[in-house]
């Protein structure tokens, strides 16, 4: 008696087996969290030697993200043909996703606070160092009602034009849905695109003072963010547009666009507490 | 017996009055609406920002003095991996 599937075969007959009396899926084993790990592995060891000029840390680094990249790829992709084509992601299996997509973000607002931290502890009581005022003295700072202001809306149309993507799922709009998610995604790269300009006319360095360290650090992990979270809506678009979404199973759009909704609120700390307070 | 026959038919008398939450027809002319209203916000969200952006631009960019070597600025240890350079310039030091 042969196995393939779910099915049993003896002979030339199938037939469904029974066994499966839950809505669980239960993953067949594969390499890629073992292989997931080696890529880290090597990816922060290359990357400590190669900041230490030690020889082939350039090459460890580069193979480390490469393996790293090619996991991210393959488990996604295993994940969408389990999802999409194989039909295990039941409701109770998609609740999986849904609370780890939550704890993430909540994880990833815990790490921005840190750095917003960092900023308001530096900026509230400046040390007698870097002349006991803030910004410190010597330090240009970005007039924050030109490039700072002009990125601060880009990203919450981003965010409206998600919100009409998952409308449109919704409607059954599939050619809407698709449109929407390439203005939502143009409206990121241009925000990703003026924060690259802003970057390069900035009068200080992440190497000027605590006021450039915080200033690129917080500002710099937010971009990373944006860039992170346009990646994922460039997939959910070309999902979109294969078909995969449907009306009532589309957890990995609503995954993105909690993560954009994120990405877009958090863009008004910096802009308040960095830009605007931190150049009164 | 009773009680359980009483609680079922109440259960069942409870489904048929409450109208149905959100019924196929009503919620795909909602998400119709709401489509359309997003789609309105969208374009109404692209022309502010295109707007501003025309206005902000046109204003051209400041240029900063090069500041008093303050020992808290450039602060730099040592070398970058990749040379005295940039990753995406070459700086006017040399």
């Amino acid at each position: 008696m042969g196995v393939k599937g779910g099915l049993h075969t003896t002979g030339t007959k199938w037939f469904m087996i029974e066994s499966q009396r839950h809505s669980y899926h239960l993953v067949d084993p594969r390499p890629w969290p073992i292989s997931g790990s080696l890529g880290a592995l090597a990816t922060t060891v290359g990357g400590v030697m190669y900041m230490h000029s030690f020889q082939g840390g350039a090459t460890l680094l580069s193979l480390g993200l490469i393996f790293l990249l090619y996991t991210m790829f393959v488990w996604w992709r295993d994940v969408l043909r389990e999802s999409t084509l194989e039909g295990h992601h039941t409701k109770a299996v998609q609740l999986g996703p849904r609370y780890g997509s939550i704890l993430f973000i909540v994880s990833e607002v815990m790490f921005l606070f840190a750095f917003f931290w960092a900023s308001s502890h530096s900026s509230l009581a400046p040390m007698v160092e870097i002349g006991g005022i803030w910004p410190p003295k010597g330090i240009g700072v970005l007039d924050p009602w030109e490039i700072p202001l002009l990125n601060t809306p880009i990203l919450p149309s981003s965010g409206a034009a998600v919100t009409w993507a998952h409308h449109a799922i919704l409607a059954g709009k599939e050619k809407r849905a698709v449109y929407a998610l390439v203005a939502t995604v143009s409206l990121a790269l241009v925000s990703t695109g003026f924060q690259g300009m802003e970057y390069y006319q900035a009068p200080s360095t992440i190497s000027d003072s605590i006021y450039g360290s915080t200033f690129f650090l917080a500002t710099g992990f937010h971009g990373f963010h944006v860039i992170i979270g346009t990646l994922f809506l460039i997939v959910c678009g070309i999902r979109q547009y294969l078909g995969h979404l449907t009306k009532k199973h589309h957890v990995g759009f609503e995954a993105a666009a909690w993560y954009w909704h994120f990405v877009d609120v958090v863009r008004l700390f910096p802009f308040v507490s960095i830009y605007w307070w931190g150049c009164i | 017996m009773a009680l359980a026959a009483a609680r079922s038919g109440l259960r069942s008398l409870g489904a048929r009055a409450a109208p149905a939450r959100r019924r196929m027809s009503s919620s795909v002319h909602d998400d119709a609406y709401e489509t359309a209203k997003w789609e309105k916000i969208t374009y109404a969200g692209i022309v502010t920002c295109t707007l501003l952006a025309a206005y902000n631009l046109s204003k051209g960019h400041p240029h900063f003095d090069e500041p008093p070597a303050y020992p808290y600025l450039h602060i730099r240890n040592k070398e970058f991996p990749w040379g005295p350079d940039g990753l995406f310039e070459i700086k006017d030091h040399h």
